[in-house]
């Protein structure tokens, strides 16, 4: 199986498991919501394909100039770019191109070998997703914990402190706090690796099924392999985590202290529960439902994170590779890659959307 | 009940990290532990491994920047590329290691006819590729007719291939005969190329590119790819079947690395053996240079830097403008100021090493010397108050973050005449090489060249011949010299080119450096040496050349096989 599609089915799988149970179990207010919802999705993405096609032949440079340099004969390029279909008017490139999107195709590479863009992602994408996940669980747990806490001791010291820390991590350059943890931790203290997903002599043993290593590793008991790939997941991910870890602070932090307003935690807080489990039971389980609407709009966030942290630590990921391929003016790969986030992004956060449709009943649709 | 559960939870995901970064990493089975650096260093931490008990498979990594084009030697033309196709293959001739010697490779001998258009190899008996199969003339032939014909992407037939040859048959099982459109002199150095070495007929067909095989992919060369995942590795391991010497480790893994500087730390930690390809930052050359344990070496380079000069737009269409030019460099300056002195000053196109060079800009212009600058200037019709206006064109990102300081370096040096004014305009990489080669839009433009073959027409040609990218010393049309002078380069470029006697292609090419510097075609202005970064326990072939640059030489060529390790 192409590991895209692998990809694919681990968001699908629990997309298609949600939409299901809302058809069959929600209620008809809650129905149109989503139809309503998909119906948005399809032209976002269309129209936002369409601008990054639009803006890629806006930009100057040509990806056969670009890649060949001063050695490419004129008929060498000439013949290129009519092979790869650059000479053909606008209209029919982007004909083209949304055909590719439709299909789920995308084209091949103009550089290089001119590999078919969904084998490259099929390599490159689920190593973004082996660095985000871990990321978004971090940024989450830390943001939920240390914005409770804040929260619980308002205008207190760790309040400030916290704050403090909210803003000062989310202000921080990634790339920055990338290179600092690697003279630190990988270099100094010799606790981790400073790059790559794997060691490279154990990365032989490893038989890819789904590209994605924590999981290639841990279905095939390569334990070695496992411990590998989580040492060299540490660096990037909490890299990562802690950029992203200062929104869900603040926003959990303000979102509790209303909540801990509420005459519900009045009334808790009369009937004598002790206060560790009225503000981490009560109050932040409903101070929860804004924050997991954040989590699909920074998922964008962290996809664009994952540029700098994949850079930074060599990590052969997304991110990377548009950064890659931006430099060489590869139309069909950048174009693929920002429709695959956009993809990606949306169905997130309809995932997100109709989760918190259920979560929260006092939704109206 | 459901507390605890939580907590069980929580306590596996920390054992689970716990266990993961706690005591490094064990080597894979059956393999030798390399991530483990060695303890001699000052400012790095403990090794963060623990080496293997058992002596597994000696293997080395390789850390580079380069990323992988492709890998069919028919159409492949890039660094990367070619190194790993040199690695797998072998060429009818090869440079003796380090250097730029000629030695047999695949072919034991070879003749030349008196008009020097046939060249007839003869093949060793015992060549066989990765699987045993033994390599025949016939099949050497149909590799070279698919470099010939196959059109890809890289267009490395067209560059190296079509000019030169017009046949090539086998009248038998061991003769190659290449029968050439001209006389070529230098084409002894062309076939060592890795477009020269010959593909496995299995893995790619006669009539297609096959630019990413499944591994393994072998050639005749001494290591097979038995494995490759772009963008983060490539695992080498020998050709049982090779007929040359064995190579000194079990393995050879190359690491991909998006920039120079997490390479940097990735040695320094241990993580690789070998960086190669590019470091070239001095800030990180020196951090490199103070870790005990780590040698910097330096490969003189085949990367050059110039200034193009367009002979039929103006200002630069007149000979006192471009030698005024030339007058007021100061290369010395622009090393020191813009690269720490990791850059070498170059004096003329050919960089020293390299058959005929010498130091032609040097010798007419010397460096600076500001008062004949300003002397042509005024022959031109400029002074003090009819100030030069200039543009100097270049691509800010192209050629890595010092391309800027650099332009600012060199404005400084026109405008100390005190009778130029130069305005700085940079340009979109693909936009930029498209305007300078166009030869119609800029005067006076930065370019950066690394031959295809380590021969000094290959430093030359391309900038007078066909238009020669951008100088228009020659019509980019016809091919016809624009002047006495340029058409006096032509001939003793072509004299050259075509003379088999390496002495007297010397003597001529230096005649031609010292025309060439009176035309002033391109201004050479520094080349970019290469550095590989490497471990005390890795070693070249001390009896080889550039041992100390383990066998990278001025052909860069990196030679896997050479490479040991004593950990």
């Amino acid at each position: 199986m192409h590991p895209l599609s692998i990809v694919f089915l681990i968001i699908g799988v629990p997309a298609a498991v949600l939409l299901l149970y809302v058809f069959v179990r929600g209620s008809g207010g809650l129905r149109r919501y989503v139809i309503t919802r998909i119906g948005l999705t399809i032209p976002m993405i269309f129209i936002l394909a369409s601008l990054v096609f639009l803006v890629l032949r806006i930009i100057p440079g040509d990806p056969v100039t670009s890649s060949l340099g001063p050695k490419g004969s004129p008929e060498l390029k000439a013949r290129l770019r009519a092979e790869l279909g650059l000479e053909d008017p606008l209209i029919v490139q982007y004909g083209r191109f949304l055909g590719d999107v439709v299909t789920l195709d995308f084209g091949r590479s103009l550089v290089g070998g001119q590999r078919r863009i969904v084998d490259e992602m099929g390599e490159r994408f689920p190593a973004t997703l082996e660095l985000v996940i871990p990321g978004t669980i971090l940024a989450l747990g830390i943001g939920l914990l240390f914005g409770t806490y804040a929260a619980a001791h308002r205008r207190r010291a760790p309040d400030y402190a916290l704050r403090m820390y909210g803003v000062v991590i989310y202000s921080m350059p990634i790339f920055w706090l990338g290179l600092l943890f690697q003279l630190v931790f990988a270099v100094k203290l010799g606790w981790f690796p400073v790059a790559g997903r794997i060691d490279a002599v154990i990365g032989t043993t490893v038989e890819r099924t789904t590209n994605m290593l924590l999981v290639d590793t841990l279905i095939s008991g390569n334990w070695a392999a496992f411990r590998s790939v989580l040492r060299h997941l540490v660096l990037p991910a909490v890299t990562l985590g802690l950029i992203l870890s200062g929104v869900f602070l603040r926003l959990t932090r303000i979102n509790v202290i209303e909540t801990l307003q509420q005459d519900y935690v009045t009334a808790a807080r009369a009937r004598g529960i002790r206060e560790r489990v009225v503000v981490y039971r009560h109050a932040l389980k409903n101070a929860m439902i804004p924050v997991i609407t954040l989590i699909g709009l920074q998922v964008a966030i962290l996809l664009a994170g994952a540029v700098l942290t994949e850079t930074v630590f060599a990590w052969p990921g997304m991110g990377r590779y548009l950064v890659e391929r931006i430099s060489v003016r590869d139309y069909t790969a950048v174009q693929s890659v920002i429709t695959m986030f956009a993809l990606f992004v949306a169905l997130i956060s309809l995932f997100v959307d109709i989760l918190y449709s259920l979560l929260d009943p006092r939704v109206r649709y | 009940m459901r507390r605890r559960s939580t907590w069980s939870a929580l306590l596996a995901v920390l054992a689970l990290v716990a266990a993961a970064c706690g005591g490094g990493e064990p080597a894979a089975e059956g393999t030798s532990s390399t991530t483990a650096a060695p303890d001699t260093t000052t400012t790095t931490a403990a090794p963060t491994t623990t080496p293997a008990p058992e002596a597994g498979p000696k293997t080395i990594i390789i850390g580079t920047t380069d990323t992988i084009a492709e890998l069919d030697s028919a159409d492949a033309y890039s660094v990367r590329d070619w190194e790993l196709i040199r690695n797998t293959g072998e060429a009818l001739l090869k440079f003796a290691p380090g250097t730029t010697d000629l030695v047999p490779g695949i072919a034991e001998s070879y003749e030349v006819s008196e008009d020097g258009k046939t060249y007839t190899f003869k093949l060793r008996p015992d060549v066989k590729f990765g699987d045993g199969l033994p390599l025949t003339a016939e099949l050497y032939v149909r590799h070279i007719n698919r470099m010939l014909t196959l059109e890809g992407s890289g267009g490395v037939g067209g560059a190296l291939g079509t000019p030169f040859i017009e046949s090539v048959e086998a009248p038998d099982s061991s003769t190659v005969v290449f029968t050439l459109k001209d006389a070529f002199g230098f084409f002894p150095q062309v076939v060592t190329g890795a477009p020269y070495m010959p593909t496995h007929p299995d893995i790619f067909p006669e009539d297609a590119l096959n630019e990413f095989p499944d591994p393994p992919i072998y050639g005749v060369g001494p290591w097979i790819i038995t494995d490759y995942v772009l963008g983060e590795q490539t695992v080498l391991e020998p050709n049982p079947y090779y007929h040359g010497e064995k190579p000194k480790v079990d393995r050879i893994i190359i690491r991909d690395f998006a920039d120079a500087q997490t390479m940097a730390l990735a040695i320094q930690n241990g993580e690789i053996d070998v960086a190669w390809r590019t470091i070239a930052q001095p800030d990180l050359l020196d951090q490199l240079e103070s870790v005990d344990g780590l040698n910097v070496a330096t490969v003189p380079g085949g990367s050059i830097r110039y200034l193009i000069i367009n002979h039929t737009l103006s200002p630069t269409d007149d000979a006192n403008v471009r030698k005024a030019l030339a007058y007021a460099i100061d290369r010395d300056d622009i090393v020191d100021r813009v690269s720490g002195g990791t850059w070498e000053p170059l004096y003329s196109m050919v960089p020293p090493g390299f058959l005929g060079a010498s130091e032609a800009f040097d010798d007419v212009y010397g460096s600076p010397d500001l008062d004949a600058a300003r002397a042509a200037l005024e022959a031109a019709g400029f002074s003090e108050s009819n100030k030069l206006q200039l543009t100097l064109n270049y691509p800010p990102e192209h050629y890595g973050g010092t391309v800027a300081d650099t332009m600012q370096v060199l404005k400084e040096q026109f405008e100390a005449t005190g009778m130029i004014e130069v305005s700085l305009n940079a340009q979109e990489w693909s936009t930029y090489v498209g305007a300078v080669i166009g030869g119609a839009d800029f005067a006076v433009s930065l370019l950066g060249w690394f031959f295809d073959y380590p021969d000094p027409s290959n430093y030359l040609e391309p900038f007078v011949l066909n238009g020669g990218l951008g100088t228009n010393v020659t019509d980019p049309d016809t091919g016809e010299p624009i002047d006495d002078l340029s058409a006096q380069l032509v001939d003793l470029l072509k004299r050259a080119g075509t003379t088999s006697d390496q002495e007297a292609r010397a003597e001529l090419y230096q005649q031609a450096q010292e025309v060439y510097a009176d035309l002033v075609v391109t201004i050479p202005m520094w080349f970019e040496a290469e550095h590989v970064v490497y471990w005390d326990y890795i070693s070249g072939d001390v009896t080889a050349g550039s041992p100390e640059s383990l066998n990278i030489g001025p052909a860069f060529d990196f030679n896997y096989a050479l490479l040991n390790t004593s950990k």
